[in-house]
């Protein structure tokens, strides 16, 4: 209640409290007195925010339960085949943008694998700002980016833009990734949460960390257990960045949920230069995977160049990774083969 | 070692306070269930300010009396939590009358 509320309007609050069926906690302070409120009723915060002598209503429960450490107080592991996701492995998924030929998807393919990610990403169906861009190859781009992944022993995630394409990409996908315009496309979230394969689930340019869990709340409401969060940036006042890599929601959601949290370093910033930089703190900050745009040749990519890395880079941000990551207690790609590339 | 001996005492003496404490809050507490019933036969709100408020008042004055330890607004906050307490038992008899007038509502075909 505010400093100078009235005897008669704290009196208000509480007649209606009571008879919204909520039992009442008064405290009477120094300068001010606060009511704590519990019950099992259905009270809109914001009617009580809204009577007078109410300073500000604070809700303590989460409106989001099986997203919540509440509801489920151990970590999530996602298991997908011989991958375990969450658990004390960063795990890094990266590729480039789209697929865009056989040659791009396999020679990026092999130098993914080389430097030690572990799923490959690439899109078919791309969601552009622009009706103009290149909008992917589609089921053709699917068929490229499962063979490379096969070729090379990696998962693949692909975006799934509409519910349409749900069943087409599962016959190629191990993982369906929901990007960030559709975060809050909740019909797809629904047709997903009915699916049985994980999706990574981008944050929404302007969503706030409870709406982008209460997204995957869709998804697990549904029965589907196995959500990946993934933080790519969103908008701000800023210009230079394409967004504002929040690596703040790391720990944040980490706290919140038991669900797994991946950072993608290149759409937040948008520019290859300064990918690194930030997947080195994505990790340091407990994130428990990355995914990162790597082109074989980002000058000519068709989409996104700017902020796809080159193999080498990536190579070499892989090798930064592998003495970080121990500093707080995980591991990253600990295969000689991964050795062998970080040697070179 | 007599400190330590009268510290026990004294604790043995809270202990056997309490039990009085429980006792009376029970007695309290079966009061306010009546109070809840015929409320409810009255059609009168669980939560009445002014009567929280005479309380209150009630029992500040016989605390002044006292001139103990204890200020005034101690005992009005210790009050607040057990009129709290008073205001669910409250609550939850209103609950269990409503369910059963449902129950009994759609048993008779209501």
């Amino acid at each position: 209640m505010k400093e100078r509320a009235s005897d008669t309007e704290v009196e208000a609050v509480i007649a209606s409290l009571v008879e919204m069926g909520m039992d009442v906690h008064r405290s009477t302070g120094a300068s001010r007195i606060v009511l704590g409120v519990v019950g099992g009723g259905k009270a809109d915060p914001r009617l009580i925010e809204l009577m007078a002598g109410v300073h500000e209503v604070l809700r303590i429960t989460q409106p989001y339960k099986l997203a919540s450490r509440t509801f489920k107080p151990e970590d999530t592991i996602i298991t997908i085949a011989d991958l375990r996701i969450g658990g004390d492995e960063v795990i890094v998924i990266a590729g480039p943008c789209s697929a865009e030929s056989e040659e791009q998807v396999h020679v990026t393919a092999a130098a993914v694998k080389r430097a030690g990610a572990k799923i490959l990403r690439g899109g078919a169906f791309k969601p552009r700002s622009s009706p103009y861009s290149f909008q992917g190859m589609g089921e053709a781009g699917l068929q490229l980016l499962r063979s490379g992944a096969n070729a090379h022993d990696l998962k693949l995630v692909t975006e799934v833009m509409d519910a349409s394409q749900i069943e087409v990409i599962g016959k190629y996908a191990d993982i369906y990734q929901v990007g960030a315009r559709n975060m809050q496309n909740f019909t797809l979230l629904r047709e997903l949460g009915r699916t049985r394969k994980p999706i990574l689930l981008k944050r929404g340019i302007a969503a706030t960390m409870e709406e982008w869990l209460l997204s995957a709340e869709y998804i697990l409401a549904g029965g589907n257990t196995d959500v990946i969060l993934c933080e790519r940036g969103i908008r701000t006042f800023e210009t230079f960045t394409r967004n504002t890599l929040d690596l703040s929601a790391i720990p944040i959601v980490k706290e919140l949920s038991h669900l797994p949290i991946f950072v993608d370093p290149s759409h937040g910033m948008g520019r290859r230069d300064k990918v690194a930089p930030m997947a080195r703190a994505a990790v340091a900050a407990g994130a428990d995977g990355l995914i990162i745009e790597v082109h074989n040749d980002p000058d000519h990519a068709l989409s996104d160049g700017a902020q796809s890395m080159f193999p080498s880079q990536f190579d070499r941000l892989m090798a930064e990774l592998r003495i970080i990551a121990p500093a707080i207690g995980r591991s990253i790609c600990l295969e000689p083969v991964a050795r062998r590339g970080w040697a070179r | 070692m007599a400190a330590e001996l009268n510290l026990e005492a004294l604790r043995n003496e809270i202990d056997q306070i309490d039990e009085v404490i429980v006792r009376l809050l029970d007695s309290r507490a079966r009061c306010a269930y009546a109070v809840g019933r015929l409320k409810h036969e009255l059609g009168r709100p669980i939560y009445e300010p002014a009567r929280e408020a005479a309380v209150i008042a009630h029992v500040r004055q016989v605390n002044q009396a006292l001139g103990g330890p204890l200020d005034g607004d101690a005992v009005a906050r210790l009050y607040e939590r057990i009129m709290d307490e008073a205001r669910r038992i409250q609550r939850l008899e209103a609950d269990r009358d409503a369910r059963d007038k449902a129950k009994s509502d759609s048993e008779a075909g209501l």
